[in-house]
């Protein structure tokens, strides 16, 4: 008997399930209805924009970022929810893992396709967004038009590293739960991070010592968002943030997201598809 | 015996009835041995444990006890995985993604090389008779072009064994044929093959060797030639319908036994004294 397959590939599985993954997401004509109602907000924004005294363009440029990151936070939410409950509901679990693929390639090709999805998705977003703002800048010239690409980009990858998150946790959730109380838990963990430092001030305001102790945890487990929030308004006014404050919030975020998708291949590895 | 394919010694499983907290046994001392080149087919009415059996032997589920080889491996090992066709029972696919982008998908997952997925998907599509869908999306697919579609996934990486779960489920006669003929190309070329079927007729044209499953036990063996042959059943049909009365009724007097001897404790005992009492 020959054996034609003796050296398994391991990136292979891992491109195909990430292929996959995004193909479906983006065939999903329901992304498409998000993103229109994400453009209908930013003009929106900028009619609200045009009322106010001195219209401010950074507000603009706020309520549009924040419609992108909401998008595409909804994004990851859904579609990481559902990726591994899908699988098994039309039994395709069983075509992927009746071939000589691992948990690890699985949860890894999930979620760099649905990652590559919101790229897409932001990049998208972003453009139209910078394109928008500029114009009602007034100045059409080149320069100011990549000055725009420049600090939306940075803004946005910001926003992106919070993604990366919000679709870690879902894909985290995806191997254990239903796709309601996967959306339930990611949501509220994903809210609770943006709490940040408000979930200290509420546990003094409780003056219960262990709901105030519940709440530091809470606030210490999680990424801050908070923070990560802030740093982007100091982005958006043209401050700084510093260098250490960033590489932390980085190098903690990415370390969760690793932490999560190593969770969630050992629990797809331990998993039976009865 | 270098040229055993599919091993399975005192194979079981057990599950956890979540609704009653019961342990449920689906599949008791399941002993088989498929050889190199041979076709098997297991039968048996519906719930007897036939996909069940598969699952375990893939790995795709876990055996309680007793254990599952395929080509000497362990199941679930990779590297026989890697040699494995499987087409799941009622197979229902990506319907985001055209007949060949599966097919494409399903040979990535095994790690071939783009130009060979590409010549192998479009041999496959015309093996199975799929040519005029292949381009279109899953979602416009029937059942019976679906089961078509899983047959061509489960070949494509030119397996040594093929796992077939109710190949001919939800196929016209047409497609019967067409899958009995695919069977017989696979056979030529000393694939082995195990089947799950219900539909006694094609097993009957295909199989060396069928096995009877019945609640979980695995009831008899036999060669297909000898079934007819022997002259005491008219056909498979006849055999298959004999063998699962006959371990219907001798169940059934072995659960009346235990209700009777229910007050005396002991189940096992009395049956045991009877036999020491016999020389
Ligand atoms: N996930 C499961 N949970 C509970 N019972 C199951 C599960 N899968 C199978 N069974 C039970 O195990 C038995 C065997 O099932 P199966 O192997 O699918 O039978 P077959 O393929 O022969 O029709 C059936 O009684 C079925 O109800
Ligand atoms: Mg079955």
């Amino acid at each position: 008997m020959t054996a034609p397959h003796n050296d398994l590939s391991v990136i292979a599985p891992v491109a195909a399930i990430a292929l996959n993954a995004f193909r479906e997401t983006v065939r999903d004509r329901i992304i498409y209805a998000l993103i229109f109602f994400a453009a209908i907000v930013t003009v929106l924004g900028i009619v609200l924009g045009s009322l106010s005294v001195g219209q401010d363009i950074r507000i603009l440029k706020d309520i549009g970022l924040a419609a992108i990151s909401f998008i595409g936070g909804i994004i990851a939410v859904f579609a990481g929810t559902n990726l591994v409950y899908k699988e098994l509901e039309r039994r395709t679990i069983y075509i992927i893992f009746s071939k000589p693929v691992s948990g690890w390639q699985f949860v890894l090709g999930k979620y760099i396709g649905l990652c590559l999805c919101v790229f897409v998705m932001v990049v998208a977003m972003g453009a139209f967004l910078a394109i928008i703002v500029t114009a009602l800048s007034g100045s059409f010239a080149g320069a100011s038009f990549f000055d725009q690409i420049k600090e939306i980009t940075q803004e946005l990858s910001l926003i992106y590293l919070e993604l990366l998150f919000v679709t870690a946790l879902a894909t985290f959730f995806s191997t254990f739960s239903t796709p309601v109380l996967s959306v339930l838990f990611t949501l509220a963990i994903w809210l609770a991070g943006h709490l940040g430092e408000s979930l200290l001030e509420l546990g003094k305001l409780t003056q219960n010592p262990f709901v105030a102790q519940i709440l530091s945890i809470i606030f210490y487990c999680l990424p801050d968002f908070a923070g990560l929030t802030r740093i982007r308004g100091h982005l958006l006014y043209g401050t700084h943030p510093g260098t250490e404050v960033l590489t932390y919030l980085v190098t903690y975020v990415l370390a969760y997201v690793l932490m999560l998708l190593v969770l969630a291949a050992i629990v797809t590895e331990r998993k039976e598809f009865a | 015996m270098a040229d055993v394919v599919i091993q399975t010694t005192n194979l079981s499983k057990e599950l956890t009835s979540s609704l009653l907290r019961r342990k449920v046994r689906i599949l008791s001392g399941l002993n088989l041995s498929v050889a190199k080149g041979e076709t098997f087919g297991l039968i048996g009415p519906n719930g007897a444990g036939k996909t069940t059996s598969i699952k375990l032997m893939l790995g795709l589920m876990r055996a309680t006890e007793g254990k599952a080889e395929i080509l000497g491996m362990p199941a679930g090992d990779k590297r026989a995985l890697a040699q494995v066709g499987y087409l799941p029972e009622n197979p229902y696919f990506y319907s985001h993604l055209t007949g060949r982008e599966f097919l494409d998908f399903a040979g990535q997952l095994f790690g071939l090389g783009s130009r060979e997925r590409k010549d192998r998907s479009k041999e496959l599509i015309e093996t199975v008779s799929l040519a005029e869908a292949a381009d279109m999306q899953m979602r416009k697919y029937s059942k019976g072009m679906l089961q078509r579609l899983g047959i061509a996934q489960s070949l494509i990486n030119r397996p040594a064994v093929i796992f077939w779960d109710e190949p001919m489920s939800g196929l016209d006669p047409i497609g019967r044929r067409d899958i009995r003929q695919i069977l017989f190309g696979l056979k030529e070329k000393g694939t082995t093959i195990f089947f799950n079927s219900h539909l006694l007729p094609d097993v009957n044209e295909v199989c060396d060797r069928v096995g009877v499953i019945n609640k979980g036990r695995l009831i008899v063996q036999e060669e297909v030639k000898n079934i007819s042959a022997g002259g005491s059943y008219k056909d498979l049909e006849d055999f298959f319908l004999e063998v699962i009365n006959k371990s219907e009724s001798e169940s059934n007097a072995r659960t009346d036994q235990m209700a009777a001897i229910t007050p005396e404790k002991e189940a096992a005992k009395p049956v045991k004294s009877e036999e020491e009492a016999k020389p």
